[in-house]
């Protein structure tokens, strides 16, 4: 009976199947919030049938202690757990700067109506397909030649708008060589929705060899 | 029923949004500038500074108008309400806020 509500699960965009640190911080919180949110429906639902089949029950709970409890102090408790682990899983996943020799390789991503363009240290140039190597961090400097998009990879970390004019950074990583799904996350015209780009994420080597490779084409 | 009454009851929550739109805008304008790059003193920037000054005026205003609006158990319904809401912004602003202590600034 769950399939119909499941079939959204798998796949290249699936931002429940991570394979990156990033996107693994992200669905923890979702879990996380998910599990909260589920809590407090239960709870709800079954103050709601109390009221329902036995009022005399909840009755004798008293207003004031359902408002200060119901209303007040376990939201409270439930709200603070959630902004802390969002807060802290949010930390985690910034980019923020390291020293030269450990810095992360850089690559430029430039959206423009409807395509992707990826540039590379080396002056290699890519459209729609960004090559990049696994298990280490990238950091990847968008930007828009128009107007405003979001560079989005479901499987290995949260969005980041791209913004004419101005440069965002995100930091990903690919725990291993694959195949992933990218899409343009806000709406950017009539285009948008075809507005997809293919991630492969190389060994070591074969990162160079493909970047030498589409330098050639 | 009066319009400055309901004004009030609005008073607290009005002063929440109105200091989520300032830190939020303060934090943007700080990071273009490059202030985060700016040490202070003792490893405080100026983002930093300027970021908890500001909260620090807003939790000193919701103070000022919980403590102004102040009424017992026992006055009008609308008073007693534009009180305790004024209380739960202040708690509100404290909660959403007091986070400008800690957190990154810029990245």
């Amino acid at each position: 009976m769950a399939a119909p509500f499941l079939t959204g699960c798998a796949g290249p965009l699936s931002a429940l199947a991570p394979e990156g640190p990033a996107a693994r911080g992200a669905v923890r919180l979702w879990w996380i919030m998910l599990a909260g949110g589920g809590a407090i429906f239960l709870v709800v639902s079954a103050v709601l049938m109390l009221a329902i089949l036995r009022p005399a029950a909840l009755r004798a709970f008293g207003p004031r202690r359902i408002i200060l409890w119901g209303g007040l102090v376990i939201p409270t408790i439930i709200l603070a757990a959630l902004v802390t682990a969002a807060l802290a899983l949010g930390e985690r996943l910034l980019a923020t700067p390291r020293p030269p020799e450990d810095a992360p390789l850089r690559i430029e991503a430039v959206a423009r109506q409807w395509v992707w363009e990826f540039r590379y240290p080396g002056g290699a140039v890519t459209f729609d397909r960004l090559h990049m190597p696994a298990g280490r961090d990238v950091d990847f400097t968008v930007t828009s030649a128009d107007v405003i998009h979001s560079f989005w990879i479901p499987r290995l970390g949260g969005k980041i708008d791209a913004i004419p004019g101005h440069e965002t950074v995100v930091r990903l990583r690919a725990d291993r060589p694959g195949v992933y799904g990218g899409v343009c996350a806000e709406f950017c015209g009539t285009g948008h929705a075809a507005m997809a780009f293919t991630v492969e994420a190389h060994e070591e080597v074969g990162f160079a060899a493909a970047l030498a490779g589409e330098v050639e084409e | 029923m009066s319009g400055r009454e309901l004004l009030l009851l609005a008073a607290g929550f009005t002063l929440w949004a109105v200091a989520f739109v300032a830190l939020y805008a303060m934090l943007s304008v700080g990071c273009r500038f490059g202030w985060d790059g700016i040490d202070l003193a003792g490893g405080v920037t100026v983002q930093r500074a300027q970021l908890v000054t500001l909260f620090l005026a807003f939790l000193a205003v919701g103070a000022w108008l919980a403590v102004h609006l102040r009424t017992g158990p026992r006055a009008p319904f609308l008073s007693r309400a534009a009180y305790l809401a004024a209380l739960a912004g202040l708690g509100s602003i404290v909660f959403s806020f007091a986070a400008v202590f800690a957190l990154s600034e810029c990245v």
